[in-house]
C-alpha cells in the first residue's frame, strides 16, 4: 500500500496519473515518478509525502487532493481511497479495478470508462461519466455511485455501465445516451435529451422533453432521433 | 558547407540510380566538389545509406481557415501530445497537427516542401500567417479560382486577355502560387443549394459551364506560362461512377502541349475514380483512368491515398462535404468565402472492415500502381484521406505484392469483388517511388529547385538507412516502411534538422509566390475590380497579403 499526502497547500492545479500500479514500484522510481504543478514537471516526492505499508496493489491518498487531476485515469486493478475531496477527471479511462471518494469529486468523474467501480461518499459535479468533447461515446461499462449530491450532464453519450446517484442532480442527464442505466433517487433537471438507448430512473422530480412519448411503465424516446430510450419513475 | 560521403544516390531527374558519390553543399545550395573547401565542411557519412532529394508535398492542406476550422471543431484531435515545449515548440495533434507538428512531422518523414492545396483568396492573410508558423519546410498556397465570380464572368464573354489579368491579379495579392480549381461551377451551385452534375451543367445566373471554365483556366494559365499548371479537383466528386466525369475532363486538354510539364494536374484521384451506379454497386474506375492518363502526355495526376484510422475530410468541394455529412451522420462545418468558394469540413475514420472504405483505399493503390510513376504523385490529399506522416506505408505497399496480399487479408472483402488490386502484380521500384515523391512532384508544380540533387538544387536532402543493394523492398517491406519514418538525416537548405528521426533544429522555409503582372495588361480589369469591390466586404486597398505580412517570402516571376 502506498500512501501520499501533500506536502503543502497546492495553489495551481496538479496534474498525476497515479494508479495502484505505482505501490508496486520501487521506491525510487516511485519518488522520481513525473507529474505536473501548473506548467512546471515535478517528481512525486517534491509535491507528497512518500509512505509504503506492504506490498498490497492499494493507493491511499490522505489530505485534499482537489486540485490534483487525473487520479486513477486508466486503471485496470487495484484500489484508490481518497481520504479527502478530489480533483477533476478522476477514473477518466477507468479499465477495471476500485476508486473510493470518502470526499467531494470534481468534473468528469469515470469519464469515458470501460470497467471497474467508483464510489464516492460526498458529491460529485458535472459531467459525470461522459465523453470528453469531441469524443463519441461516453462511460461504456462499470459502476460510478455517488452518495450525495451531483451536477449537470451526467452519463452525456454514456453506452454502457451504470451510474447511481442517491441525492439530486442538476440539468441535462443522459444526454445522446446510448446504453446503460442512470438512477437518480432525488430530483433532476432535464432528461434523455437526443437519447438513443439505454435507461434512465428517476425517484424525485424531473422536467420530460416534449419529445418522449408515453409508453407502459414510464415514457421512451427521444423520438428526434428514433430513440428507443426509456425513462421511468421509481 | 556539407560533405555527404559515400552516399547511394538515387536521384531521378538526374537519371542517377544507386550510385555511390559524395554531394556538397554551400549556401544552402548543391554544388560542385570544386566549389568547397573539404577542410571546412561538416562531413556527413552516409555509407550504405540512401540519399535522396528532400520529399516534396504538392498537395496537402496544412494551412487556411480549412484546416484551422477543423481543429476547433475537433478537440480530440488536440488530445494528443507530440512535444511539449523545450528548445523547440510544443507539437500536437492526432491528425489535424498544429502548425509546428506539420513542419516537424514533414521533416521526420525526410520531406522539406509542402503546398497548400486550396486557400480561400478572402482567407489568404490568414493562410499566411499559418504558413508562417510552419517551421522547417518551404512552402506555397494555391488559392481556388473555380466559382469565383470574375472568372465566371470572363469566361461568359470570352475574354481571355482579362481572365489572364484577373489571375495575375489574383496570384500577387494572394501572394499565391498557381490556379486550383475545385468542382467548377458546382460549388457557386451550391451557394443556391443545389451543384454541377456534368461537365455541361450550367451555372445558375453565370450561362457558363464546368467545361467553360475549366479549358478557359487552362488557356489561360498556359499562356502565362505559370511554373504550375491548372491543379484541378474535378466535378463529382465522391460520387460513384464519377470516373467517367474524370476521364472526360482529361481528355478537355487532348492536343494541348507543354514542353516543361503537364498542362492539367487532377488532384487526389482516388476519390474520382468510382465505377458503379450507387454505393451498392460502387467499383473501382482506376484501371479506365490510368489507362487515359497513360497515353496523354499532358496531364498527371496525385492519388489522394485513404489510410486506415482517423482523417478529416477537408475541401473546397462545399457540396460534397453536405453529402459526406449527411451520408455518415458526423460534425460538418460550412465555410463560405464570399463569392470566390466555399468548403466544408467533416470528420471521418477509414474502417478496414467498411467495404467502401476498403474500396476507396484499394483504389488509390491501384492508381499508384496502374499509372506509370512519372505521371502518378504519392499524396493523401491530407487531411482527407489521412495523415501525411503515413507515407512511408504507401511507399512500402507500392513497392511489395507480399505486403499488399497481408494487408488485403485485414480488408473487407468487397475489394476482391470491386477492384483489381489482388491481381496487380505490379512492384514499384525504389527508383520509381522516388519520382513519385520527389522529381516528379517538383516538376509537377514546376519548382526547379526541388526534387532533385543536381548543382544548382536547393540543399533539401534525406539520408535513410537503406542500403539499396542490400533490401529487397519486395521481401523487406517492413524495413522500407520502418527506416522512411526514420532518416537518418533531413537536411533543409543545408542545415541539418533532423538527426536518427528526431528533430534537432529548428529552420523557417520560404514561402513561394508568383508574379505574372508583367505579362498582361493589369489595366484593362481595373473597371471591372472596382465594380466587383462593390458586392464585397472588404475594400480593394485593404484586400490580399504584402510582403511585409509573410515571414520569408520568395517572389517567382514569370516571363
Ligand atoms: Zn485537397
Amino acid at each position: 500500500m502506498l500512501i501520499l499526502k501533500p506536502k503543502f497547500e497546492f495553489e495551481v492545479s496538479v496534474e498525476a496519473e497515479l494508479t495502484p500500479d505505482l505501490a508496486e514500484k520501487g521506491l525510487e522510481e516511485i519518488r522520481s515518478f513525473k507529474v505536473w504543478y501548473g506548467k512546471l514537471e515535478k517528481s512525486l516526492e517534491e509535491l507528497f509525502e512518500i509512505e509504503m505499508q506492504g506490498d498490497e496493489k492499494k493507493l491511499v491518498l490522505d489530505g485534499d487532493f482537489s486540485k490534483v487531476k487525473w487520479i486513477g485515469a486508466g486503471m485496470s486493478e487495484g484500489e484508490i481511497v481518497v481520504k479527502g475531496n478530489v480533483g477533476a477527471n478522476c477514473g477518466a479511462y477507468m479499465k477495471g479495478g476500485r476508486i473510493v471518494i470518502e470526499g467531494n469529486a470534481d468534473d468528469w468523474l469515470g469519464a469515458e470508462m470501460k470497467d471497474g467501480e467508483i464510489v464516492v461518499k460526498g458529491n460529485a459535479k458535472n459531467l459525470i461519466g461522459c465523453a470528453y468533447y469531441g469524443d463519441v461515446t461516453g462511460m461504456q461499462g462499470g459502476g460510478i455511485t455517488i452518495e450525495g449530491n451531483a451536477g449537470n450532464y451526467i452519463g452525456e453519450k454514456m453506452a454502457g455501465g451504470v451510474i447511481e446517484i442517491k441525492g439530486s442532480a442538476g440539468d441535462f442527464i443522459g444526454t445522446e445516451m446510448k446504453g446503460g442505466e442512470i438512477v437518480i433517487h432525488g430530483d433532476c433537471g432535464f432528461v434523455g435529451g437526443d437519447m438513443k438507448g439505454g435507461i434512465i430512473k428517476i425517484g424525485g422530480n424531473f422536467d420530460l422533453l416534449p419529445t418522449f412519448r408515453k409508453a407502459e411503465d414510464g415514457w421512451v424516446g427521444d423520438v428526434l432521433v428514433n430513440g428507443e430510450g426509456k425513462i421511468v419513475k421509481i | 558547407m556539407l560533405w555527404i560521403k559515400n552516399g547511394i544516390v538515387i536521384d531521378p531527374k538526374n537519371g542517377i540510380d544507386g550510385e555511390k558519390m559524395d554531394i556538397f553543399v554551400k549556401d544552402g545550395k548543391i554544388v560542385e566538389e570544386s566549389e568547397v573547401n573539404k577542410n571546412e565542411c561538416q562531413v556527413i557519412d552516409a555509407n550504405n545509406k540512401l540519399v535522396l532529394a528532400g520529399g516534396v508535398d504538392m498537395h496537402a492542406h496544412i494551412a487556411g481557415s480549412k484546416i484551422n476550422t477543423g481543429r476547433t471543431m475537433r478537440p480530440e484531435e488536440m488530445r494528443i501530445v507530440r512535444q511539449t515545449a523545450g528548445k523547440l515548440r510544443a507539437s500536437m495533434g492526432r491528425v489535424l497537427l498544429t502548425s509546428p507538428a506539420i513542419g516537424y512531422e514533414y521533416a521526420k518523414i525526410g520531406y522539406t516542401t509542402a503546398v497548400e492545396a486550396a486557400s480561400p483568396p478572402i482567407g489568404s492573410p490568414h493562410t499566411h500567417e499559418e504558413l508562417d508558423a510552419i517551421p522547417v519546410v518551404d512552402k506555397a498556397a494555391l488559392p481556388v479560382f473555380g466559382n469565383w465570380h470574375p472568372v465566371f464572368k470572363f469566361t461568359a464573354e470570352k475574354d481571355r486577355e482579362k481572365l489572364k489579368a484577373f489571375i495575375a491579379w489574383a496570384l500577387e495579392r494572394t501572394k499565391g502560387f498557381g490556379v486550383k480549381v475545385v468542382n467548377p461551377g458546382g460549388v457557386e451551385a451550391w451557394m443556391y443549394g443545389g451543384n454541377v452534375r456534368s461537365l455541361d451543367d450550367e451555372v445558375p445566373n453565370f450561362g457558363v459551364t464546368p467545361r467553360e471554365i475549366i479549358t478557359e483556366l487552362v488557356k489561360a494559365n498556359e499562356e502565362l506560362n505559370l511554373p504550375h499548371s491548372v491543379h484541378l479537383h474535378c466535378n463529382n466528386l465522391g460520387v460513384p461512377g464519377n470516373y467517367q466525369t474524370t476521364i472526360e475532363t482529361m481528355k478537355l486538354v487532348s492536343g494541348m502541349k507543354n514542353d516543361d510539364r503537364q498542362v492539367l494536374h487532377v488532384t487526389h484521384v482516388q476519390f474520382n475514380a468510382y465505377a458503379g451506379s450507387s454505393w451498392r454497386d460502387v467499383a473501382s474506375g482506376a484501371e479506365e483512368i490510368a489507362k487515359v492518363v497513360n497515353s496523354m502526355d499532358n496531364v498527371t495526376i496525385d492519388m489522394g491515398q485513404p489510410i486506415f484510422g482517423h482523417a478529416t475530410a477537408m475541401t473546397g468541394d462545399a457540396p460534397f462535404q453536405f453529402t459526406l455529412h449527411k451520408l455518415t451522420g458526423a460534425r460538418w462545418s460550412n465555410k463560405d468565402s464570399e463569392i470566390e468558394g466555399g468548403a466544408g469540413i467533416v470528420p471521418i475514420v477509414y474502417l478496414p472492415k467498411n467495404p467502401v472504405h476498403a474500396l476507396q483505399w484499394a483504389i488509390g493503390l491501384e492508381l499508384g500502381l496502374l499509372v506509370d510513376s512519372d505521371k502518378v504523385v504519392l499524396s493523401t490529399d491530407y487531411p482527407n484521406g489521412g495523415p501525411y506522416t503515413e507515407y512511408p506505408y504507401i511507399m512500402a505497399m507500392l513497392m511489395s505484392k507480399r505486403m499488399r496480399e497481408k494487408e488485403l487479408e485485414r480488408v473487407s472483402p468487397y475489394v476482391q469483388k470491386a477492384t483489381s488490386l489482388a491481381a496487380i502484380d505490379v512492384e514499384k521500384t525504389l527508383y520509381e517511388v522516388v519520382q513519385m515523391t520527389r522529381s516528379l512532384p517538383a516538376r509537377v508544380l514546376g519548382l526547379e529547385n526541388k526534387g532533385h540533387l543536381g548543382v544548382g538544387a536547393d540543399a533539401d536532402i534525406a539520408i535513410y538507412n537503406i542500403n539499396p543493394a542490400e533490401v529487397d523492398p519486395s521481401a523487406q517491406y517492413d524495413v522500407i516502411n520502418a527506416e522512411f519514418r526514420r532518416p537518418v538525416y533531413t537536411i533543409k537548405g543545408g542545415e541539418v534538422v533532423v538527426r536518427d528521426g528526431a528533430i534537432v533544429a529548428e529552420t523557417w522555409g520560404r514561402t513561394y509566390w508568383v508574379d505574372a503582372r508583367k505579362k498582361v495588361d493589369m489595366q484593362a480589369i481595373d473597371e471591372d475590380l472596382n465594380s466587383f469591390f462593390e458586392y464585397y466586404s472588404v475594400e480593394r486597398r485593404n484586400y490580399g497579403v504584402d510582403d511585409y505580412w509573410m515571414r520569408s517570402p520568395e517572389r517567382l516571376e514569370v516571363n
